[in-house]
């Protein structure tokens, strides 16, 4: 940058300082003010590779350095799990930590309390950066100690995904997918197809397969998993009931080594189950319609390869009236002892405002981290999408089921399942296991 | 050196003579500190170091971030009495040292023999043996993970001869039979290290026995494994301690986001030193933080173990290990 534009800036300062006050009253809208001045170089770390996302997050970046010209942003790819765990050796370390990284929600309270990352409450604070203009659950799930870690990025919904082919063929009215859990095993009585010597070639449904856990089910059938003193309430009637539930699916299939068989037959788009045509019904995010959109697959089908017509549905639920939803995601975040940390909070700020969250959306069907975005005409424009914004819609604000005194306590059940669908416990015991378990570990803090 | 010495004139004394011996035993001396040194230096600061401060955080509640708190022998305590994966672990480990190294002794011994019989086209096999050591362990892992899909070219291949396989990697019975298929996929350097033992093996040896009337049988028994011997310990000892360190192939099976359940199907796949890393960097195990004391201390209990094993084996190894300097 040469004299002039530095005396450009000089001069322009106290205008923008001025301009950003008025700007932020209306900061849902556009976002918080960016800071063009600033300048440095930023490394974000991300662990999105597949194509669709990759090119995604290069957008994002285009997008920021365009409206940052000092800033010069390199995004580098971190395999899934590894991502964090070079964080965290690099902020051991001191030295080697990215300037900005994408942190799980979930695990972020809790790495918040480590001292994994930067607290955002000092320059969140200077720009009026707030809940305001945020879905309320993804900014709840940033906090630590009431202070922001992260800036809600990216955020995901679960829904049911069922294909209107199959549907149609089995002469079940494909415009008018479940809505509870009676009409799902309707549903699937009419769809499954199994061999005498119990191969499955076709199945409805299966809660074990896509990407809704046994939770999300839990949810849908009323239940709280954490108890107003924030304690996690494991072995409750609701969740008896639904893991009875889920089991009753492992044994229609023929139990679960069966139904694991069946599904390690499977592997990733387009060679997924749902893609194959082999199970008519499943949980997925909302991403997953990108996907679907970008192989747009065809099955087998009385003989003929016909492409696959799909439609999306509130998760069903025990009884009608209780559909709900579960969603996490993911935030940016400045790792600890970062080196440009000025640079990093105006990236941040501007790859979490509305234009680059409506651009991501758009390649990646990630649901934004805000009304503003959501709402934006060009992600309307796709039919199903006003029902995703609904979903999110009805996710509660105080979805957060983070213990700080036992972070990993759904792994108490999550290590018991297995045992359930394989006959080797009952639902009761597994689940009075958990709670003990869970509640010593909680005693012992 | 020694020549250098003979010829020195016989008119100097013993004496100046001595004093320079000593000074260039002192020289060599410190040449070979030297020359040593750049391995001290590495080894101290690299694992020696690190070792000792692993003892000293293993007694301590350690994020790796914030300092170390002494708690004592907390850790040990927990995991000899409250954590019952460090038994899961263990035992899946201990099947893994127990099963696997004698299969891929065994089979290593019979591919080298094969090989040093110089068949036909024994060079391209050698080649073939050796070759998925040098490819990239994770690429291999992921192949092998679609070979071993139930519908994968390994039950592919048993349905040609009327069996139905199993889901290898997600049916808790198979896994860890799966596994040992998989580690037989890297035998290669055990086939060579036997191979150049084999190849070492005096000829004149076979010649007496065939003179005594010995047979194919016999010549084995009593000439090639006793002189293999050496060879064979070395291996056993190499694979015990390289089985209980496995983890490449069982953290990139079990880290899938779908599996829900610690170390892959009923736990099967929860080997030791996945436990440890799963604790330590906070991956969804142990309370779900970071726990670098606790790894720490899993870690040492390990070194002890591994040590122990050695220490027997060195003492038992006077028993059946024969090497031809002794005699």
């Amino acid at each position: 940058m040469n004299y002039r534009k530095y005396l450009l800036t000089l001069l322009l300062a106290p205008l923008l300082l001025v301009g950003s006050v008025g700007v932020s009253q209306s900061s849902s809208d556009a976002g918080a003010p960016l800071d063009p001045s600033v300048s440095g170089d930023v490394e974000f770390w991300h662990f999105w590779g597949s194509p669709v996302r990759r090119t995604a997050v290069r957008r994002v970046v285009a997008l920021c350095e365009a409206e940052l010209p000092n800033v010069n942003v390199t995004e580098v790819f971190k395999p899934w799990g590894d991502i964090w765990t070079a964080n965290i050796a690099a902020v051991a370390a001191g030295s080697g930590m990215p300037d900005v990284i994408v942190a799980d929600r979930n695990q972020l309270p809790r790495e918040a309390a480590e001292g994994i990352y930067e607290n955002l409450s000092g320059m969140s604070g200077v720009d009026g950066v707030d809940s305001d203009g945020f879905w309320e659950f993804t900014w709840n799930q940033s906090m630590h100690d009431g202070d922001p870690y992260g800036i809600p990025f990216e955020t995901d919904v679960r829904v049911l995904f069922y294909n209107k082919t199959l549907f149609e063929a089995a002469g079940l009215d494909p415009e008018n997918p479940p809505a509870t859990w009676e009409e799902l095993e309707a549903a699937a009585d009419a769809i499954d197809q199994v061999e005498a010597n119990g191969n499955l070639e076709r199945i409805g449904f299966s809660p074990l397969i896509g990407n809704g856990p046994p939770n999300i089910w839990a949810l849908n059938n009323g239940h709280n998993w954490l108890n107003d003193d924030g304690e996690p309430v494991v072995n409750d009637p609701a969740v008896v009931e639904t893991g009875e539930w889920i089991k009753s699916w492992v044994d229609r299939y023929g139990g679960y080594a069966n139904l694991q068989r069946f599904t390690q037959s499977f592997g990733a788009p387009p060679n997924d189950h749902f893609m194959s045509g082999a199970v008519a019904m499943k949980v997925d995010t909302a991403g997953y319609a990108s996907v679907l959109n970008f192989y747009r697959p065809r099955m087998q089908l009385d003989g003929n390869a016909v492409e696959i017509d799909w439609g999306v549905a509130p998760i069903p639920a025990e009884s009608a009236d209780e559909t709900t939803s579960d969603s996490g995601g993911f935030t940016l975040s400045i790792p600890a002892g970062a080196d440009n940390q000025a640079a990093a909070w105006e990236f941040i700020k501007c790859a979490t405002n509305p234009s680059a969250q409506t651009s991501w959306a758009r390649d990646t069907f990630a649901i934004p981290n805000g009304p503003a975005s959501a709402n934006a005409p060009e992600l309307m424009a796709d039919p199903n999408w006003a029902f995703y914004i609904d979903a999110i819609e009805a996710v509660p604000g105080d979805n957060s089921t983070f213990v700080p005194a036992y972070p990993a306590w759904q792994n108490e059940i999550n290590n018991r399942w297995e045992s359930v669908w394989s006959g080797d416990m009952s639902v009761e015991e597994a689940l009075q296991q958990a709670q003990q378990a869970i509640d010593s570990e909680i005693a012992n803090q | 050196m020694d020549g250098k010495i003979a010829t020195t004139p016989v008119e100097l004394s013993a004496k100046p003579a001595k004093r320079r011996t000593a000074r260039h035993f002192r020289q060599e001396a410190i040449t070979g500190w030297l020359f040593v040194l750049p391995w001290i230096i590495g080894f101290t600061a690299f694992t020696l170091g690190p070792m000792l401060f692993s003892l000293y955080t293993s007694f301590t509640d350690y994020n790796i971030i914030r300092a170390p708190s002494w708690i004592g022998l907390e850790n040990y305590r927990e995991i000899f009495f409250t954590d019952q994966f460090f038994w899961i672990s263990l035992r899946n480990t201990f099947w893994m040292v127990l099963v696997k190294t004698p299969i891929v002794l065994a089979l290593s011994l019979g591919l080298a023999v094969l090989l040093n019989m110089d068949l036909p086209g024994s060079r391209l096999f050698r080649t073939i043996i050796y070759l998925p050591t040098v490819l990239s362990g994770v690429a291999a892992i992921f192949l092998w993970e679609w070979m071993l899909e139930p519908n994968g070219l390994v039950n592919s291949g048993l349905e040609l001869i009327g069996i139905r396989g199993p889901a290898w990697l997600s049916d808790a019975t198979w896994t860890k039979p799966a596994f040992v298929i998989m580690g037989l996929w890297y035998i290669g350097v055990n086939v060579i290290i036997y191979l150049a033992s084999l190849r070492g093996i005096d000829k004149s040896l076979y010649e007496a026995a065939e003179i005594d009337g010995a047979n194919g049988w016999t010549k084995n028994r009593y000439i090639t494994i006793p002189l293999l011997t050496p060879t064979t310990f070395f291996l056993v000892i190499t694979g015990i301690i390289g089985t209980f360190q496995i983890f490449t192939s069982a953290y990139i099976i079990t880290t899938d986001p779908s599996i829900q359940t610690l170390g892959g199907s009923e736990h099967s796949l929860l080997f030791y030193v996945l436990y440890l890393y799963k604790c330590s960097f906070g991956q969804n195990a142990c309370s779900g933080r970071l726990e670098m004391g606790y790894g720490s201390a899993l870690a040492w209990i390990l070194f002890v173990i591994i040590m122990l094993i050695t220490v027997i084996q060195l003492g038992l190894a006077k028993r059946w290990v024969h090497y031809e300097s002794d005699r």
